[in-house]
């Protein structure tokens, strides 16, 4: 909350030099006070708590505990035997930019047409209508953080959404959700762009390539402060620096109001992106794809990086080729646990299977040696990845006082045979199985056969 | 925990050379034995790298493991793979799925690769054998998949060209009519072939300039030979479909040619189910991508393996050709999460394919069958589960891989520098 008082604060001061013109619209389901009864609890804290109770108010859990009284206006659902856990968030979601069915005319999510396009949103390539969303939503997933691709050192903003289909963009995205930047490392842009003989083709190309563009950032920036902190009278005199799309963003990232992730697979070029940042004043929040984390996990640690990776996926290129299943447990467990470890997808099935894919990382990690429970694992597909899209405040975990997006899971949802059974995104059943509560999206009406929906229940 | 007799352990220590005379008996386990049948306690004795008793009485044997609470299950076979054909997706040279000059009878056996980091891999997660493909060619119907068995790291043990491959649907570019017309000329041109007019090279060469479909295809002598096999030889073909007019026409074609056809995809599947059961069209699906990723596959549905199986359909499983076969496992779990059978999951990994494809004597935990076999450290279907003892063709398999080797690296003997540790 001071955060954001700061940052209003700030802009009444800068003149509202950086006021959102795309800002959330976004209005929760109508919803209901309910009573999870006798829930099996992970509370995306690391905590397990069994036969417990969840009393959700106004949107917002209010109560976790046993035997918690209500009157009758609560709506009672008994979870006798089942579990409950937050919203699974995936931090590395493609939806919308590159949606189904993955048709050239829709694949809008890389602007490989220059290495730095930090002017490009990812949320103006969002198509509305992405079949995809639905499905994730009955994995669970309440809120996920979609990004431009990896052709681009700096491919541009991503924007973190709450897993509800809507109608415009605006009315999807998470209210106050920091903007982030997406950068990537390695093979890809040096393929792209060295394919056409253009820099960067090497990974020097590549670090030469981040750092012209901070440098450019910091005289940009410079001249803002310059101008924003001359007196009224001065302004008059002054000219208002004009404004420079690409710079806005790389200037939002060096004061810290825009979250940097970065694409990264190789250990050396992580420590390297950790050298720039360092360099140049800006933090980075999280390493994506990570393969080789495992090699610096101390270094991810003291640097207060979260490495949001994948169980096991590899071979597909070079610097995915030293893959170890216990990468993720490995991560979380530098520096005796103060690792940030966060499960993501980059797929439209993974992103379905979060927990699943949560199991494999946390068994590979128990068969390396390390003692990780479950419910410290549940945080790498809810509270860590919130952290990582400056959300935590609002949601990620079953805390007292936050959003009440709540999954009820119908065995433990480390089991490939846990179904989800419904999802609450802000204290509203936005899917119930079995239910009248099916989303759907308006490419999914009447296309196999008229009278039906793309696939019903 | 597997105890194995301490006697027995110094003697095979001792006699590795004998290693395949020494009888194995794996006493207590649970055993899904492939065939659909629901689980069992039991007692399974490998002799002579085979199977030689599956009962629920006693037995003695030189090495006794003991797998009390623990899954057996057959060897895990994944039937639509590139394991041995391609080392890095995006490294061109480390590939040899592709042909530019061959189309039909482009073979990738003689390309196989036992000793690629792959193998270890993903046998160490269950997957025994494979049957490899090539990438799709520019025929329709054309490039042959050869099948081998995980056993060894040096030496190949594999069958050649056991399955044809072919595509049909939106690829871009050509019409679909146009691929099934070429389809159905090559395959009326193949009718036509008799063996005593394909002695020679010469006389094969002449076939082709006397047929304007093969003339226009471009097609060489190896190219036909193949054609004259997947018709009068009955070989397996496996046609890559989604969309549910493509698989009628398949049908279609199979009736017509005779066919011994197998769809992979076959997301749509679900809207012309009656008509696949009827055909005994055996299906290759992956259970759990449910994405219209498409125009071909708007039906893609979480419970398209519950619902084909509820026909009767035969279904084998695969996964994306991404290096992690052992997927197939996880597929199947969230197909019975979804409604199909646990022991018709396993059957579709194990014995399903071997039928499918006549792979031989093996795919199923019974008196005779080859001793492709796995202990589970816990249910195979959860894809956190890992084997606990692998055995291929009757041998105990080390299950070390790149992998676990990597993970020793940066987990134990963290005091020495990097670069010396094992």
């Amino acid at each position: 909350m001071t955060k954001l008082i700061i940052k209003y604060l700030f802009l009444i001061f800068a003149g509202l030099v950086y006021a959102d013109p795309f800002e959330s619209t976004y209005e929760p389901l109508p919803s209901e006070n309910i009573l999870i009864k006798n829930a099996n609890i992970y509370d995306g804290e690391g905590n397990e708590f069994l036969q417990t109770d969840i009393l959700i108010q106004d949107r917002q859990i209010i109560a976790i505990g046993k035997d918690l009284p209500v009157n009758d206006e609560f709506l009672i659902i008994d979870a006798t035997n089942k579990w409950v856990t937050p919203g699974i968030i995936d931090i590395h979601s493609h939806m919308g930019v590159y949606p189904a069915p993955g048709v050239s005319t829709s694949a809008d999510g890389n602007e490989a047409t220059s290495p730095v396009t930090a002017d490009v949103w990812a949320e103006h390539s969002i198509w509305v209508q992405d079949p995809q969303y639905a499905l994730a939503l009955k994995g669970g997933v309440t809120a996920f953080h979609i990004l431009p691709g990896s052709a681009n050192l700096i491919g541009g903003r991503g924007v973190t959404v709450k897993n509800l289909q809507r109608n415009t963009i605006n009315s999807m995205k998470f209210p106050d959700a920091p903007h982030s930047l997406k950068m990537a490392c390695g093979e890809n842009p040096k393929r792209v762009y060295g394919n056409r003989q253009q820099a960067p083709s090497t990974r020097m190309g590549n670090a030469a390539g981040y750092r012209k563009s901070w440098i450019e950032a910091e005289a940009y920036l410079s001249r803002l402060i310059e101008y924003e902190e001359k007196s009224d009278e001065a302004k008059e005199l002054a000219y208002k620096p004009q404004r420079n799309l690409e710079m806005d963003t790389l200037a939002g990232v060096l004061r810290g109001e825009i979250l940097v992730h970065n694409h990264c697979y190789r250990a050396e070029e992580m420590a390297t992106m950790i050298n720039i940042a360092k360099e140049f004043n800006y933090k980075i929040t999280a390493f994506h794809h990570g393969v080789e984390a495992y090699k610096i996990a101390d270094l991810l640690a003291e640097n207060n990086i979260c490495g949001a990776l994948w169980a096991d996926w590899w071979g597909f290129k070079h610097e995915a080729y030293d893959m170890v299943q216990a990468n993720i447990a490995i991560v979380d467990q530098a520096l005796g646990g103060k690792g940030c470890a966060i499960v993501h997808s980059d797929d439209a099935i993974g992103i379905q299977h979060l927990n699943q894919e949560a199991s494999k990382a946390l068994s590979a990690g128990l068969r390396a040696g390390f003692n990780i429970s479950k419910a410290r694992a549940m945080n790498w597909i809810t509270s860590n990845p919130a952290k990582a899209a400056g959300i935590y405040e609002e949601t990620g975990s079953l805390k007292v006082g936050k959003n009440a997006d709540v999954v009820i899971w119908s065995k433990n949802p480390f089991s490939v045979y846990a179904l989800v059974e419904r999802v609450f995104i802000d204290g509203a059943t936005a899917y119930e199985r079995n239910s009248d509560f099916q989303p759907s999206s308006d490419f999914d009406v009447g296309i196999i056969s008229p009278n039906k929906n793309r696939i019903e229940e | 925990m597997i105890s194995i007799n301490r006697f027995a352990l110094a003697f095979l220590l001792i006699f590795n050379g004998v290693l395949s005379s020494e009888s194995i008996l794996i006493q207590n386990a649970t055993i899904y034995d492939g065939k659909d049948n629901e689980g069992f306690i039991g007692n399974v004795l490998i002799e002579d790298n085979k199977i030689a008793r599956v009962t629920t009485t006693n037995l003695r044997g030189d090495v006794v493991i003991d797998a009390k609470g623990k899954i057996l299950t057959p060897g895990i076979i994944s039937t639509d793979t590139d394991m041995g054909i391609v080392e890095i997706g995006a490294l061109s040279v480390t590939r040899d799925d592709s042909s530019d000059l061959y189309q039909i009878g482009f073979s990738i056996y003689d390309a196989f690769n036992p000793n690629s980091v792959v193998i270890p891999w993903n046998r160490s997660n269950g997957i025994t054998s494979t049957l490899t493909l090539p990438q799709n060619t520019k025929s329709p119907i054309g490039g042959l998949g050869s099948y081998f068995v995980l056993d060894s790291n040096i030496e190949k043990n594999g069958t050649r060209d056991v399955v044809m491959i072919g595509r049909v649907g939106g690829s871009g570019g050509e019409s679909r009519a146009e691929t099934f017309a070429i389809m159905e000329d090559l395959l009326e041109f193949a009718t036509s072939l008799d063996s005593k007019d394909m002695q020679s090279y010469k006389d094969i060469a002449d076939l082709i300039d006397d047929s304007p479909i093969a003339e226009t295809m471009e097609l060489h002598p190896r190219d036909l030979k193949a054609l004259y096999k997947l018709v009068n030889e009955d070989l397996p073909l496996i046609i890559s479909a989604n969309r549910a007019s493509d698989l009628l026409k398949l049908i279609d074609l199979k009736k017509k040619y005779g066919l011994n056809l197998i769809i992979k995809g076959a997301q749509e599947a679900g809207l012309v189910a009656n008509q696949i059961a009827k055909s005994n069209i055996p299906l290759i699906i992956n259970p759990i991508n449910n994405i219209p990723e498409s125009f071909d596959e708007l039906a893609a549905n979480i419970e398209l393996a519950a619902n084909l199986e509820e026909l009767g359909i035969t279904l084998i499983f695969n996964a994306p050709r991404s290096h992690n076969y052992h997927w197939i496992r996880h597929g199947a779990g969230v197909a019975v999460a979804n409604g199909m059978t646990y022991a018709g999951a396993i059957k579709a990994l194990t014995l399903a394919p071997v039928e499918v494809f006549n792979l031989g004597n093996r795919g199923q935990i019974a008196k005779g069958k080859v001793a492709d076999l796995i202990i589970w450290d816990a249910d195979p279907l959860q894809p956190s589960s890992m084997p606990e003892k692998v055995f291929i063709n009757g041998k105990d398999i080390d299950l070390t891989s790149r992998m676990t080797r990597l993970t020793e690296r940066y987990t134990k003997n963290k005091l020495k520098p990097n670069g010396y540790r094992n």
